[in-house]
C-alpha cells in the first residue's frame, strides 16, 4: 500500500512536468496545427537557462539563499526559453505558413536535432550530463507514509496554479480572445481586426515560458539534467497533449497526470518493470489515437474548432 | 535568383561573366595560403608560390582553371541555356572558393592566413570568390531561360536512332560511373590520419556540383534521361553493367566497397521509405524499426553462437523470413491508417518505432541480445564463397567487401524494379491519388485503408530485407542502429534527394552517409549541421534535389512543365476570355 502511495505521489510529480510542456504543444497545436517537436528542446534550454544564470550570474555568497535564486533562475530560464522558442517560430516556422503540412512537421525535427546539439556543444561541459543545483529548501515533508520532497511539491502547486492561470488568461482577457478566434479561423479573426502573427508568437511565447519554468523546476528536483531532456520529456508531453484532447488545456494537465501516472505504476506493476515503462506509455499513446483520437477532452472545451 | 538580375544591367551580362571567367583562371594559378599548410597532398604542396604551368595543376585548382576556361568561351559562344550553364560555373567555383577559405583560415589562424602576412601574399580564395559572385550576377542579368529541348530521335533510320541512343546512354552512364568512383575517392579516407579529406571533398563537391548543374542547363541530363525513358531495358542492362565496373575502378579498395556497400544498404531503405513517404504520402517517423526487425530475423536465423534459437538457415531464406516478418509488423503499423490521419499516424509510426527500440534494448524474449547485441554472425556465404573474403574475377584480385557489394547492388536493383514497376501500377497510382486527396481517392472507388496499408507493408518488406544484408555484412545485430535519429536521416534521405523519385532517394542515401564518412574531424558538428540542414531544405528546396514531376508542382508552385502556377492560371483564364469572347452564345444553343 505504502508502495502504491509512494508511487502516485511519483507519478504526480513526473506529471507536473510534463503538464507544463504539454500545455505549450497543445496551445501551439491549436493555433497553427503544428506538431512543434522542438517544443521539448524549448523545455531543456530553459533547464541551462537556470544553471547558466546560478553558475555565472548569481553571486557565490547569495545564491544559496532559495529565495533569491530560484525567482532569479525561473526568470533567466524562461527568458532564454522564450528567446529561443520566438526565433524559432520567427525563421523556421512563419516562412512555411502557407507549405504543405509535412514541411513544418519536417522542420521541427530540425530544429529539435540543431537545438540538442548546439547545447551539447557551446554549453561549457554540456557532453555529459550536468549537476543541477537544489535551489528550493531541502526538507522531506511526510504525508502519511508517503515522503515527498519540498521541490516536488513546489513543481506540483506550480504546475497547477500556471495551468489555471493560462486558463484563465486564454478564456478572459483580450489577447486570450484573439487567441482562441484564431484558432477558429484566423482569415475571420484577421478581419476582425485580430493581427494573427501576434498571436502566433504570443502563444510561443506562453508555451516557452511554462516550458522555461518546467525546465528550471524539473533540474532542481532530479538534479541532474542532460542535452537529451527534451526529446524525451517532449514525447511524454506530446501523449499527454494528445491524450487529453489536443488544443484542450484542462485535457493537457489531466493527460500529463495520467501518463505521470502509467509510467510510474507500469513500472512498478506492470511486467517488465522500469525497463519498460516507456513502453506502455508509447501502447497508450498508440491505443489513444486509434481509439479515441480526439482525446478524452476532446470537442467538449477546445481552443479551436 | 530573379532578384540578382535587378543587380546588373543586361547589357554588361557578357563584360561580368568574362571577368568571373577570368578571376576563376587567376585564383587557379595565385597562391592561396600565407604559411606552408602541408608538404603533402593539400591539394597542391605549399600553396605558396604562383603556379605558371596551368596544366600542372591539380585537385581544385585544375576544377577552378576548366571552370574559368569554359566560363570564358561560353561567354563569347552561342550555347542554349548559357546563362543556366554560366551561372551553375559561377556557384561551383564559389563553393570551392568558401571551402579554401573557410578552412585555410581556420587552419592559419584568421584573414592573414589568406590575404597576407608574413611578406607572403595569398589571394587565390578571395579571387575564387569574387569571380564566383562576378560570374553568378553576369548569369543572371540577362534573366535564367528555359530549359533548352533536345531532339530524341537521331538519324534518318530507325536502326540508326536506335543505335545512337545506345552509343550516348553507353557514354552518359559511363561518365556516370567516373563520378561515382571519383566522388568516392575524392579527397581520400577521412580521420585523424588526414585531416585534408573533408575540404578537399567539400571543395570536390562544389566541382561536381557545378558541372552537373552545367550539364543540366544545357539540356543534356533531360536528354539523357528522356533517351533512357524510351530506352528502358538497354539503359537498365548499361547501369547495372556500370555499377558491377565500380570495383574495377579507383573506388575498388576494400574500405570504399565497403562504404559503398553501407550506402547500398540505406539506399535500399530509403527506396522501400520513398514508397510510403513519397508515394502514399504516409509520413513514416519509426521506418528504422523495421530495418532492425529484419536484422534481428536474419540475425536469429544464421546460425549466431549468441542468438537463442540456433537456427542456420541459407541466406537467401533467411533474408525471405526476415522481409515477411517485418511486412507482417508493417503491416499491423500501418493498421491504424484506417483511422488516425495525418500528423498523427506520424505520431503512431514514432511511438511504435521508440517500443521497438526499448523492446530490443531490453532483450525481448531473449531475440536481440540486448546491450550485449547479437555478436559473430557469420558472412553470408553462397556457391561455397564465403562474402567475407577477396575474389578473384577475370584474373583480377577483387577486395574483401566486394561480394557484399555485389549482393547489395542485385537487392537494389531489385527494389528498383519493385518501386518503379509498382510505382506505374494501378497500385501505384492508388497510392498517389491518396496521397494528393484521400476523400477524393476513395470516392473514385479506391479501397483507401487496404492500400494504405499495403504500403506501410510493401516499405517494411524491402527495409526488413536490407536489414538481412545490412546485419550479416557487419557480423553484429545491435539496437543502436536502430534509434530515431537513423528514421530520421532516412526520411532525410528521402527529402533532400526528392519525394517518389528513385535517384532521388539513392541520392540522397548516398549524401547523407558518405558526407560523414569524408568529414570525421567535423564528427562534433555532424547533428547540428544535419538539422540546420533539414531546416534550410524545407524552407529553400523542399522538393528535394530530383523532384518528381507532381510532388513539384505540390511544394514548389510550379506546374509539372516547371513554370510558376500564376503564369499558367493567367494564360489559362486569358485562354478562358478569349473562347468566351468567340462563341458567346454557345451555351444557349447547348441548352436549346
Amino acid at each position: 500500500m505504502t508502495t502504491l502511495l509512494q508511487q502516485i505521489a511519483n507519478g504526480l510529480v513526473l506529471g507536473a512536468t510534463i503538464g507544463l510542456i504539454a500545455l505549450g504543444y497543445t496551445m501551439v497545436y491549436g493555433i497553427i496545427q503544428l506538431i512543434n517537436f522542438a517544443h521539448g528542446e524549448v523545455f531543456m534550454v530553459g533547464a541551462f537557462g537556470g544553471l547558466a544564470v546560478y553558475r555565472w550570474v548569481l553571486p557565490e555568497d547569495i545564491r544559496d539563499d532559495w529565495y533569491i535564486s530560484l525567482p532569479a533562475m525561473l526568470v533567466g530560464g524562461v527568458i532564454i526559453a522564450i528567446v529561443v522558442a520566438v526565433l524559432m517560430e520567427r525563421l523556421a516556422y512563419r516562412p512555411l505558413r502557407n507549405a504543405p503540412r509535412l514541411a513544418p512537421l519536417i522542420t521541427a525535427l530540425g530544429v529539435s536535432v540543431a537545438l540538442q546539439e548546439a547545447v551539447r556543444l557551446w554549453f561549457p561541459d554540456a557532453t555529459s550530463a550536468q549537476a543541477f543545483p537544489r535551489v528550493f529548501v531541502d526538507a522531506q515533508i511526510d504525508i502519511g507514509p508517503i515522503a515527498i520532497s519540498a521541490s516536488q511539491l513546489l513543481l506540483i502547486v506550480v504546475s497547477i496554479v500556471l495551468a489555471v492561470l493560462l486558463q484563465l488568461y486564454i478564456s478572459k482577457s483580450r489577447m486570450g480572445r484573439a487567441m482562441r478566434a484564431t484558432s477558429m479561423d484566423r482569415d475571420t479573426a484577421r478581419l476582425m481586426g485580430v493581427n494573427p502573427d501576434r498571436v502566433i508568437v504570443l502563444t510561443f511565447v506562453l508555451g516557452a515560458a511554462l516550458a522555461g519554468v518546467a525546465g528550471v523546476l524539473y533540474g532542481s528536483n532530479i538534479n541532474l539534467i542532460a542535452n537529451d531532456i527534451g526529446f524525451q520529456n517532449g514525447i511524454f508531453a506530446f501523449t499527454a497533449a494528445v491524450l487529453g484532447g489536443i488544443g484542450s488545456l484542462r485535457g493537457a494537465v489531466i493527460g500529463a497526470f495520467i501518463i505521470g501516472l502509467i509510467k510510474t505504476l507500469g513500472g512498478q506493476y506492470l511486467p517488465g518493470g522500469t525497463d519498460y515503462d516507456y513502453v506502455w506509455i508509447f501502447v497508450v499513446l498508440i491505443l489513444v489515437l486509434v481509439f479515441r483520437p480526439q482525446g478524452l477532452f476532446g470537442e467538449v472545451e477546445r481552443m479551436r474548432a | 535568383m530573379s532578384k540578382l538580375s535587378a543587380w546588373v544591367p543586361a547589357a554588361l551580362a557578357r563584360p561580368f561573366t568574362a571577368v568571373g571567367g577570368v578571376l576563376f583562371l587567376l585564383a587557379a594559378m595565385l597562391p592561396w595560403a600565407t604559411f606552408l599548410l602541408n608538404d603533402g597532398a593539400y591539394p597542391e604542396k605549399a600553396t605558396l608560390q604562383f603556379f605558371d604551368a596551368p596544366f600542372e595543376l591539380t585537385g581544385f585548382r585544375w576544377h577552378l582553371l576548366l571552370f574559368g576556361a569554359a566560363a570564358i568561351v561560353i561567354t563569347f559562344v552561342p550555347l542554349p541555356g548559357k546563362a543556366r550553364v554560366l551561372r551553375a560555373l559561377g556557384w561551383g567555383g564559389l563553393i570551392i572558393g568558401l571551402v579554401g577559405a573557410i578552412f585555410i583560415a581556420s587552419e592559419g589562424g584568421g584573414l592573414g592566413a589568406i590575404t597576407a602576412a608574413d611578406g607572403n601574399t595569398a589571394l587565390g580564395s578571395i579571387v575564387a570568390l569574387l569571380g564566383g559572385i562576378v560570374l553568378v550576377l553576369g548569369a543572371t542579368a540577362t534573366g535564367i531561360e528555359d530549359l533548352p529541348h533536345w531532339p530524341t530521335r537521331l538519324g534518318s533510320s530507325p536502326i540508326q536512332q536506335r543505335l545512337t541512343a545506345y552509343v550516348v546512354l553507353i557514354v552518359a552512364f559511363a561518365g556516370v560511373l567516373w563520378l561515382v568512383s571519383a566522388t568516392l575517392t575524392a579527397g581520400g579516407i577521412g580521420g585523424a590520419a588526414f585531416p585534408y579529406a573533408g575540404p578537399i571533398f567539400l571543395a570536390y563537391l562544389g566541382f561536381a556540383g557545378g558541372l552537373l548543374a552545367a550539364l543540366h542547363g544545357v539540356g543534356l541530363a533531360r536528354w539523357i534521361s528522356q533517351l533512357s525513358e524510351e530506352h528502358r531495358a538497354f539503359s537498365i542492362v548499361v547501369l547495372l553493367a556500370c555499377a558491377c565496373a565500380l570495383p574495377f575502378t579507383e573506388a575498388g579498395s576494400q574500405y570504399w566497397m565497403q562504404v559503398a556497400a553501407t550506402i547500398g544498404v540505406y539506399a535500399a531503405t530509403a527506396i522501400g521509405l520513398n514508397i510510403v513517404v513519397g508515394l502514399a504520402g504516409l509520413l513514416d517517423l519509426g521506418y528504422v524499426a523495421f530495418l532492425g526487425i529484419g536484422a534481428f530475423v536474419a540475425a536469429n536465423l544464421s546460425g549466431a553462437a549468441a542468438s537463442s534459437l540456433g537456427w542456420d538457415l541459407p541466406f537467401p531464406l533467411a533474408a525471405l523470413i526476415a522481409a515477411v516478418v517485418a511486412g507482417i509488423f508493417g503491416a499491423i503499423v500501418g493498421s491504424p491508417t484506417l483511422r488516425v490521419r495525418g500528423d498523427y499516424l506520424a505520431i503512431v509510426t514514432l511511438a511504435f518505432g521508440e517500443i521497438f527500440y526499448r523492446s530490443s534494448q531490453n532483450n525481448i524474449g531473449d531475440l536481440t541480445g540486448g546491450s550485449n547485441s547479437i555478436p559473430g554472425i557469420p558472412p553470408v556465404t553462397m556457391f561455397g564463397t564465403p562474402f567475407n573474403e577477396p575474389f578473384t574475377l577475370f584474373g583480377t584480385e577483387l577486395p574483401t567487401g566486394v561480394l557484399y557489394y555485389f549482393l547489395i547492388v542485385v537487392i537494389v536493383a531489385i527494389i528498383m524494379a519493385v518501386f518503379a514497376n509498382l510505382k506505374n501500377s494501378r497500385i501505384g497510382r492508388a497510392w498517389i491519388a491518396v496521397r494528393e486527396d484521400e476523400d477524393a481517392a476513395r470516392a473514385m472507388g479506391i479501397r483507401t485503408g487496404q492500400v494504405k496499408i499495403l504500403a506501410f507493408l510493401v516499405g517494411a518488406m524491402l527495409a526488413g530485407l536490407a536489414g538481412a544484408v545490412f546485419v550479416h555484412k557487419l557480423g553484429t545485430a545491435s539496437y543502436s542502429s536502430f534509434q530515431f535519429l537513423e528514421s530520421v536521416t532516412l526520411l532525410a534521405a528521402v527529402i533532400l534527394g526528392g519525394m517518389g523519385t528513385i535517384p532521388g532517394a539513392v541520392l540522397g542515401a548516398s549524401l547523407l552517409f558518405v558526407l560523414p564518412e569524408k568529414l570525421r574531424e567535423f564528427d562534433d558538428y555532424r547533428l547540428l549541421v544535419f538539422g540546420l540542414a533539414l531546416v534550410f531544405i524545407m524552407r529553400f528546396r523542399p522538393q528535394g534535389l530530383v523532384p518528381d514531376r507532381i510532388r513539384r508542382a505540390e511544394f514548389a508552385g510550379e506546374t509539372a512543365e516547371g513554370k510558376p502556377i500564376e503564369e499558367v492560371e493567367e494564360q489559362v483564364v486569358l485562354e478562358h476570355e478569349q473562347a468566351e469572347h468567340e462563341a458567346p452564345s454557345a451555351p444557349k444553343e447547348g441548352k436549346a
